[in-house]
């Protein structure tokens, strides 16, 4: 395996008005392809910060971080929004579906935004998405006719559209009932199995970091074990 | 181009306030072209009534001004005096008269001869303004022929056409002879061929018309003429052509804007107060359509963090929003125009019980394409904000909350 993600000496600090609060100390982190990991933490722990930095949605203040032997810390702000748009995919608590939109049309939407259009293949490949993740019956209902796992799982596919090198999940299963959540995880095992994806999610749920392949634990803005 | 369709599905995901918002733009529109409709159809009345059976432009001698002449005895009168006995003429009147004819602005000529006399019958006389003109081109400034309401148009060697109220006053009728005594001091026995009728007063009491060649021994005018009436394809244009015929000609030409000055200036008051009312009808829409946007965004806020969060540009969520107002203006202001249009045509067919219009409103003259880009470059200009604030929207506060 090669190494796809290298965080050096993650450091940040928050300001608000003159107190300052510093939430990750030096995390350093390394993640080798077709990892499927778990990032566990206590409430605090920093650990939705650190997968923010991680996803290029949020600026460290301190260290280097690599992604694919790039570095990406320093990018403006249009290229890291074109690097998260090609090369990381993301899965919220809150699936964020766009509801005047179908089951199809999410799926695509993130190749489809750049490109102008939904193209004949993106509609293939996100109707191809749905079917995998077991949807193929609710293509083309409206997202807002989705159940809760069923809408999770869009985002999951949503989250694959653009074939990311690494898939950031932030409590993926936090708002679904346990069938569901166990739907979701399945879900997520397969594709890292059969796409070797790389996987980081953020849980505080032992449950589920038991059945990721690796558990990395923050305490107090630093990593405790990995 | 996919923020188009994402602008279109975001209106369409709430018909009922989508409606609601394009029938605001919709009525602010169709305000706008009412006013407008009816202000144009108010100065185009007045402008008529008053143009109608007067000459949109008159040419005359320059005024004579006293001058102050040098005197080598301080004690004489030092003011030269101008002759008043001589008229101020027109003599080359056939060189001007070709030149207006070569003028594409110019639809109608009529030298003229005017001046003052008193119409004596009897023990009874009373002061008239002489127009003499060509009986050939009579109704060129005015239809006077089809003012006549005993006798007819035919002026002659000998005749004369007076108004219903002077004839009244002098007890005259067509056909009956009267005494005419021109400024000059000279008399002579007419004719009344018709008695005319225009409805207004200062014309049916103190004009009187003449043939040319029947006023010329009676001002003492062989060959001049005093006056050059112009008629015009646009009485708009008067004052422009106006000056250019001073300009060529070196006489007074005298615009009817400039002869109904207090006319013009209610015109123009009233045309600015048509344009306050057109802007703060404007203002409004792009107002509701501007807080409409805003709170479109804010409310969709979540969504906009997730697009951004997956990497959709700034540029692609302001353009959805941009869309968003363009559509909106550009709907609302079709309506709007297409709405305002029919509410005018059917306000035109309102009569009143003596079978005038109830309101002088012109439809045509609704400012249609003005009113439809404005809106529609408003509109757009109008989401400008609230499209920057979903443009900047940070992804992660979005998603968080």
């Amino acid at each position: 395996m090669s190494t796809l993600l290298e965080a050096r000496g993650i450091g940040m600090t928050f300001r608000n008005g003159d107190e300052l609060t510093e939430v990750l100390k030096g995390v350093d982190l390394t993640l080798e392809h077709g990892e499927l990991a778990a990032l566990l933490g206590a409430s605090g722990s920093g650990k939705s910060t650190l997968l923010s930095i991680v996803g290029l949605l949020l600026k460290p203040t301190a260290g280097t971080l690599s992604i694919a032997g790039q570095r990406v810390e320093g990018l403006p702000d249009l290229e890291r929004a074109q690097f998260r748009n090609r090369r990381l995919g993301f899965i919220f608590q809150f699936h964020h579906l766009l509801p005047d939109f179908t089951a199809t049309e999410n799926v695509a939407f993130p190749a489809a935004a750049p490109a102008g259009a939904i193209s004949p293949a993106m509609r293939r490949r996100a109707r191809d998405l749905l079917a995998r993740v077991g949807l193929a019956d609710r293509m083309d209902f409206p997202a807002t006719r989705l159940s809760g796992g069923q809408k999770q799982r869009v985002a999951i596919a949503r989250a694959l559209m653009n074939k990311p090198e690494l898939i950031l999940a932030d409590e993926p299963t936090g708002s679904l009932d346990r069938v569901a959540a166990g739907q979701v995880l399945d879900l997520m095992r397969e594709v890292n199995r059969e796409d070797k994806a790389t996987f980081l999610i953020c849980t505080h749920d032992e449950q589920v970091a038991a059945r990721c392949t690796r558990r990395v634990t923050l305490k107090d803005g630093s990593v405790e074990s990995a | 181009m996919f923020a188009f369709t994402v602008a279109r599905r975001y209106l369409f995901s709430n018909p009922a306030q989508t409606a609601l918002l394009i029938s605001g733009v919709s009525l602010g529109v169709m305000a706008f072209v009412f006013i407008t409709a009816l202000i144009g159809g108010l100065a185009t009345r007045l402008t008529d009534d008053v143009t109608a059976n007067s000459a949109h432009i008159s040419l005359e001698p320059e005024t004579r001004i006293a001058r102050v002449l040098p005197s080598p005895d301080a004690a004489s009168a030092p003011v030269a005096i101008i002759s008043t006995f001589q008229r101020r003429q027109i003599r080359d009147w056939t060189s001007t008269v070709s030149l207006l004819r070569s003028h594409p602005a110019v639809s109608a000529i009529s030298p003229q001869i005017s001046g003052s006399a008193f119409l004596v019958k009897g023990e009874a006389v009373s002061p008239v303004a002489v127009t003499a003109l060509d009986p050939a081109n009579i109704d060129t400034i005015s239809s006077i022929s089809t003012e006549i309401i005993s006798g007819d148009a035919s002026l002659g060697a000998d005749g004369i056409l007076i108004g219903s109220r002077l004839a009244e006053n002098l007890g005259l009728a067509a056909g009956q002879p009267v005494l005419l005594r021109t400024d000059r001091g000279i008399d002579r026995l007419l004719i009344v061929r018709g008695v005319f009728q225009t409805g207004l007063q200062s014309l049916d009491e103190r004009v009187a018309y003449l043939s040319l060649q029947t006023a010329r021994p009676l001002f003492l005018l062989p060959e001049g003429i005093t006056n050059i009436e112009v008629k015009l394809y646009e009485p708009g244009g008067a004052r422009e052509v106006a000056a250019f015929l001073h300009e060529a000609t070196g006489l007074r030409a005298t615009s009817w804007q400039q002869k109904n000055a207090s006319l013009e200036g209610a015109l123009d008051a009233q045309s600015q107060t048509g344009t306050l009312i057109q802007a703060f009808s404007l203002i409004s829409v792009l107002i509701g359509i501007a807080s409409a946007l805003s709170l479109s965004a804010n409310r969709r806020r979540g969504e906009v963090g997730i697009m951004r969060a997956f990497g959709v540009s700034g540029s692609f969520i302001a353009a959805v929003f941009v869309l968003q107002g363009l559509l909106i203006g550009m709907v609302g202001a079709g309506i709007g125009c297409a709405s305002g249009f029919a509410l005018c045509s059917w306000l035109e067919t309102l009569t009143k019980p003596d079978g005038t219009m109830a309101l002088p409103i012109a439809p045509r003259e609704g400012g249609y394409v003005a009113v439809f880009l404005l809106t529609t470059i408003g509109a757009v200009l109008a989401s400008v904000i609230p499209a920057g604030s979903a443009a900047r929207l940070d992804p992660l506060e979005a998603i968080q909350q």
